[in-house]
């Protein structure tokens, strides 16, 4: 990528390593950003109570875009667009959360063809081609690229308003984020200055925002503080999230998560596919019109759709709600199966839920309302937080915990104890993925399991870690690989290969490896420790490649007991 | 980055493993030893890394710990009771609550912890944990003693809840069985997995 001249700051992934040089007897406060696929907002701990910011248009939630019109790109933080359709052009890249990360094969990246600007795919495993529209040019940028321009602003709003240097941030991100994806987004803030201190899962955020709340009221009834069980379930326009929290005295034990790239984007796309007429192409002023449209459905029973697409082509419809419904109902029975799964996963009744939490935007959806309070038998919805601004507001909580900060109020006596969302292992028994820390462990976590070898006197073995769920590697995300050499010449099944994993708190996973022999006191060959993940771009090659390069010959299998 | 090389140096040109013996032989003694990879504190000296993991009172004594012992409560402790020991050491041990210079041996110390709620919240794991307490295997931690208690049955907890009763009993003697013909756990998970696959 050609060096811009625009404001991304470093292109280092090692910005954790400059000290800062602000006064070490006072904790720099991470302030909190909620980076939607549509809207962002970023708040921080003023010392008594969490305060979002707002831009100069004194708007809090700020929409995701950047555009590439003049020399300069500018995003939606600083940029007035003159109208929504100005949005449609081309000119302007949105929706990188669903794009980040992702490969040209992935049916996400498919979807996100329908957009104004370019998204093109070679369908070969590598990232995807998107540009956008600069004076009958298409001006070719990333994912990263994008967002770390749009986090730039955000910074030097935040430190305009905040009078100080803003460093440290936390995050929040999707369940279903895999740890290749949470690395590109680790690498845009990098780009845009910033260091991360967490990644938190969005309703992860809002779970934390619940606590709080919970502590502050059982010190009012000065209830010990016994445990609440709640649901929190997040759909913003690029995700759908769920979590299952039980908390007690400030302490928020996340019992499960489940996630999946759903959300109103999929609504929109639905929904303008039922209303176009046939052969025409998604126009910008049809998208524009049907959100509304969907905005409105939330309030009343059905909405009239007029738009005028040009070349004599007139959309004119009345739009109900069941009608609405039917047309959507995959989405509706996707975030159905994502609350059932964390129910289960959680091991709770849906007898024992105290409170059911909804935030994002969809959740003003009546239909998405219906089918949660229904699977979790719960008439009534916790009406405590705003559901737009739920996830920033956690994310500055955590910002302030993980900060240091100490509140005399007792407002910052929390924590979050996060579980992983997806299971991480690696490639054994053929081409099966082993998990060693399954979905839903509690962090920060250390497990291992043993393998053995494949062949006789097989003496490297190739460990390949995977993220995900699948029962085959396939289905699965590479994390990266790693070699084990020097095995001592035995029969097969005979050596001991011990891969530990390990997560810390701040969700970095570290994987390890030793060869023991029976018998022997200590590895054999020197441990290996590799951090992952490894891959870069074009990891849907890499499996394929080292496929065609070893095939079986450095497998490994689960050690069976002799 | 170079935090991370702390680490690898760790674990390359210094005392790169731990070795130790298991406290008492396990019932599934498989494999026959315990591994101890590098700690997890990337800042400290290598030096005081290698002081922390062998000599710290902390680490060495929670070994011994039994699952109450870790959680601090008697054997005959309530679920209530032992969710809430488990939060209240979670604010002490968690790594972010603990004194930055103490992360090390206290994340250690919380893995541990939550082990013990993880086992001893689940009255079916307890069952089983507490068989093998009776039968003097103290010890708490260590990567095949999970295996026993950690097995995952898909079963929705309602239906759990009603049942468990009945099925203790037939968990009892697998694990019985297990105990003369035993497998690892993931020989367990790669048999229920893929059943009809050969076995290379």
């Amino acid at each position: 990528m050609a060096e811009q001249a625009y404001t991304v700051a470093s292109d280092s992934e090692n910005t954790g390593e400059e000290k800062s040089s602000s006064s070490p007897s006072l904790p720099e406060i991470a302030v909190g950003i909620d980076i939607g696929t549509s809207q962002c907002s970023i708040a921080v701990w003023n010392g008594s109570q969490v305060h979002i910011l707002r831009n100069t248009r004194n708007q809090k939630l700020i929409k995701s875009f950047v555009t590439f019109k003049d020399e300069v790109p500018a995003g939606g933080v600083s940029n007035q667009l003159a109208h929504e359709q100005e949005m449609l052009t081309g000119a302007a890249v949105f929706n990188m959360k669903r794009l980040i990360g992702r490969v040209d094969t992935d049916p996400v990246v498919h979807a996100s063809k329908s957009l104004p600007f370019l998204v093109q795919t070679l369908d070969i495993g590598v990232r995807p081609f998107i540009a956008a529209l600069v004076n009958n040019a298409w001006r070719s940028t990333t994912p990263e690229e994008v967002l770390a321009i749009f986090l730039v602003e955000l910074r030097l709003m935040a430190e305009a308003q905040l009078k100080r240097a803003v460093r440290n941030v936390v995050l929040t991100v999707p369940v279903s984020f895999s740890r290749f994806q949470l690395t590109r987004i680790e690498r845009a803030c990098a780009m845009a200055g910033l260091h991360v201190l967490r990644l938190m899962p969005e309703p992860t955020a809002v779970a934390l925002l619940y606590a709080q709340q919970q502590q502050m009221s059982s010190h009012d009834n000065m209830g010990s503080g016994s445990e609440r069980v709640a649901v929190i379930f997040n759909m913003g326009a690029g995700y759908c999230d769920v979590a299952v929290t039980a908390t007690a005295g400030g302490v928020s034990q996340i019992k499960a998560l489940a996630g999946s790239a759903v959300g109103g984007e999929d609504i929109l796309q639905n929904t303008m596919r039922h209303v176009a007429p046939p052969n025409k192409e998604a126009s910008g002023l049809l998208r524009v019109a049907i959100q509304d449209a969907i905005h409105r459905l939330s309030k009343q029973d059905s909405v009239q759709i007029e738009v005028d697409l040009g070349d004599g082509d007139k959309v004119s419809k009345v739009l109900d709600r069941l009608e609405f419904e039917e047309v959507n109902k995959n989405v509706f029975e996707e975030c159905e199966r994502l609350v059932m799964q964390c129910l289960r996963d959680a091991k709770v009744d849906v007898g024992d839920i105290d409170d059911v939490i909804m935030v994002g935007g969809c959740s003003y959806i009546p239909k998405v309302r219906a089918v949660v309070s229904n699977v979790c038998k719960k008439e009534e919805i916790y009406k405590e937080v705003n559901p737009l601004e739920a996830a920033v507001r956690g994310a500055a909580l955590e910002g302030a915990v993980t900060s240091g900060i100490h509140d005399p109020f007792g407002s910052l006596d929390l924590l979050t104890i996060q579980a992983t969302a997806l299971a991480v292992g690696v490639r054994a028994n053929g081409n099966k993925f082993i998990p060693v820390i399954p979905r839903n462990t509690m962090v920060p976590a250390r497990r291992d399991l043993f393998f053995t070898t494949v062949h006789d006197n097989q003496k490297e073995a190739l460990i390949v870690v995977y993220e995900g769920e699948g029962e085959s590697v396939e289905e699965n995300h590479l994390l990266g690989y790693f070699k084990i050499v020097g095995i001592p010449a035995a029969a097969k099944g005979v050596p001991e290969i011990n891969v530990c994993m390990d997560i810390d708190a701040s969700n970095a996973l570290r994987v390890f490896a030793a060869v023991l022999m029976p018998g022997s006191k200590s590895p054999v060959v020197p441990v290996i420790e590799v951090r992952m993940p490894t891959v870069d771009d074009g990891h849907g090659w890499c499996a394929q490649a080292l496929n065609v390069k070893f095939g079986s010959s450095l497998d490994l299998v689960t050690l069976q007991r002799k | 980055m170079k935090s991370y090389k702390g680490s690898s140096v760790l674990a390359t040109d210094h005392y790169p493993f731990l070795y130790k013996q298991p406290i008492s032989s396990p019932p599934a003694s498989f494999p026959s030893t315990t591994l101890s990879y590098p700690t997890r504190n990337r800042f400290l000296s290598t030096r005081i890394q290698a002081r922390v993991s062998h000599d710290d009172p902390v680490v060495k004594q929670s070994e011994d710990l039994s699952f109450y012992d870790l959680l601090g409560v008697t054997e005959s402790v309530t679920l209530p009771e032992i969710k809430q020991a488990y939060k209240q050491l979670a604010r002490k041990y968690h790594p972010d609550v603990s004194p930055p210079d103490r992360v090390e041996e206290y994340t250690d110390r919380f893995i541990r912890v939550q082990e013990a709620y993880e086992t001893l919240s689940d009255p079916r794991r307890r069952v089983l944990y507490d068989r093998d307490l009776s039968m003097g295997f103290s010890f708490s931690f260590s990567g095949r003693r999970r295996s026993r208690y950690n097995e995952e049955v898909e079963e929705e907890k309602s239906e759990w809840k009603k049942k468990w009763q009945t099925q203790l009993s037939g968990l009892k003697e697998r694990s019985n069985q297990r105990n003369n013909n035993s497998m690892s756990w993931a020989a367990r998970m790669r048999r229920q997995h893929h059943t009809s696959e050969d076995s290379s």
